[in-house]
């Protein structure tokens, strides 16, 4: 394509934006409303799998030796169970360990056990896992080797917070299709008063022998450029509202009881700035393109 | 160079749609330069009209462009240079008597002058071909004779020029070849005619 027929589309795209600066608003509306939507239930939803992944790893198993364990089968087990697949990390509890934790447990009442020796307790590993589906697979390989006693697993917890985790990711992403369909609906439907009033100058650009696609690419870029400028805003105005909010929760004394951790907002830009130019862009094109057809058509 | 009269009550706009490819025909075929156009390809109509030249009764100028840009646009379409774009706008408004008025906006212009503008604009693409529907229907007496002396003044330098049209006097004082349609079949076809025998 020649130097000109670009300038002439973009020329023409830009004057479309600053020329219908009604229905350029509400697309604006539109589209920053259903981008905001999306940035607050995405940002919630990283914080959420956040948490469930930090609470994934402190998850674990406990896999406990014979009590007459050498110490080379105790080096030997660290290996094996380091090969095993989705294991993550492997910490070593000591018999030792093992009784302190005991008495720490009991309390005021430590001299219960003041009569034992840390001999009565079983060396054992501390198991976590890279990923809680990789679960069973895991145990089934710790289960089978000969040193193993006993494995505490917990379960339950694990296939809790798995189902969290997925349930968020499916609802952000139901969330995601309906409000693009929503603003899918309304952008054409705004774009579509913009080529009602340009009918007449779409009608002679047929006559004098301008293709659809050069009748439609204005319109489109028209499009694009609402759609990067309601992503442009609506970063601004996440990222500002996020780090508010975050800053306000963090100092909180209740949170800080939690000790659980919340993401940046730079840890998420990256994801978010190409969902948005994702968006912008793509609803620019579609939408502009769904209310062009009954106009092309002369 | 035929210089064609149409001559219909009902039915003209439908011929000049069919010959624009804006209608399909029923029955028959369409030849446009010796090429059968009746089964063009929707894609390929667009460049079927950049050889035609259309004017309207309603003269359809954009009233947010000057009488430059009007004409430039209809370059800008079929992505001319902007070199040549400059050469040939001025040359065309010229050749229709508006070269003072490239930078007015149409609604400053009287009829007549809207008129000279679409016709501009259809010529400014050397198209082989000019189709004008009521070309003076909106014109007083005089205006109308301006455009038709320049339409004839077009067709001398080459171009086929078809008019629709319903005014007797222009068509009985242009002796051009006229052909007269009556509900969608040829009645009368005179090389020299008048608006009717």
């Amino acid at each position: 394509m020649k130097y000109n027929v670009i300038n002439y589309f973009l020329t023409e795209g830009f004057r479309n934006v600053f020329k219908n600066k009604k229905s350029t608003v509400s697309c604006l509306g539109v589209m920053c409303a259903t981008m905001l939507i999306f940035g607050l239930f995405f940002t919630i939803g990283q914080n959420i799998n956040n948490w469930v992944e930090d609470l994934e790893a402190e998850q674990g198993m406990q896999v406990f030796m014979e009590f007459d364990a050498t110490e080379e089968e105790i080096s030997q087990l660290n290996d094996e169970l380091n090969k095993i697949e989705g294991v993550n990390s492997v910490i070593f509890v000591s018999k030792e360990e093992a009784y302190n934790t005991m008495k720490e447990r009991f309390g005021k009442n430590a001299k219960a056990i003041s009569g034992f020796t840390p001999d009565i307790f079983a060396v054992s590993y501390m198991v976590t896992l890279t990923d809680l589906s990789m679960n069973d697979q895991v145990y089934d390989a710790i289960n089978n080797l000969d040193t193993v006693r006993e494995i505490q697993n917990k379960r339950d917890t694990v296939e809790t917070l798995s189902k969290v985790g997925s349930t968020i990711k499916i609802v952000t992403f139901v969330m995601f299709a309906i409000l693009i369909l929503i603003s899918l609906f309304i952008i054409s439907n705004t774009i579509k008063l913009t080529v009602h009033a340009r009918r007449k100058e779409i009608s002679i650009m047929k006559y004098v022998g301008a293709t659809n696609g050069f009748i439609r690419t204005p319109f489109i870029i028209e499009g694009i450029i609402i759609g990067l400028i309601s992503g442009i805003l609506s970063i601004l105005v996440v990222g500002g509202g996020y780090n508010y909010i975050a800053n306000q929760i963090a100092q909180s004394e209740t949170w800080q009881k939690l000790s659980l951790g919340i993401l940046s907002f730079g840890d998420m830009i990256v994801q978010i700035v190409l969902v948005y130019m994702f968006l912008g862009v793509g609803i620019g094109i579609i939408g502009s393109s769904i209310s062009m057809r009954k106009y092309l058509d002369v | 160079m035929p210089f064609w009269w149409v001559l219909q009550v009902h039915g003209k706009s439908t011929l000049i749609k069919l010959i624009l490819k804006e209608e399909e025909p029923t029955s028959g075929n369409i030849i446009i330069n010796g090429r059968d156009t009746t089964f063009l390809k929707p894609k390929r109509v667009p460049y079927l009209r950049r050889s035609m030249g259309v004017v309207f009764q309603d003269f359809r100028l954009l009233s947010d462009k000057t009488v430059y840009e009007n004409v430039a646009f209809a370059m800008n379409i079929v992505k001319a240079t902007p070199k040549h774009i400059r050469r040939q706008v001025p040359m065309v408004l010229s050749l229709v008597g508006l070269s003072g008025k490239a930078k007015v906006y149409p609604d400053e212009l009287s009829g007549g002058e809207q008129q000279r503008v679409a016709l501009a604009r259809a010529l400014v693409n050397n198209p082989s071909m000019i189709i004008a529907d009521e070309p003076t229907g909106n014109l007083d007496p005089e205006t109308a004779w301006d455009i038709m002396n320049l339409l004839n003044e077009i067709n001398l330098r080459g171009t086929t020029v078809v008019i629709a049209t319903h005014a007797k006097d222009i068509v009985d004082q242009m002796k051009k070849r006229v052909i007269e349609i009556e509900k969608g079949v040829i009645i009368r076809d005179d090389r020299k005619g008048g608006y009717s025998k």
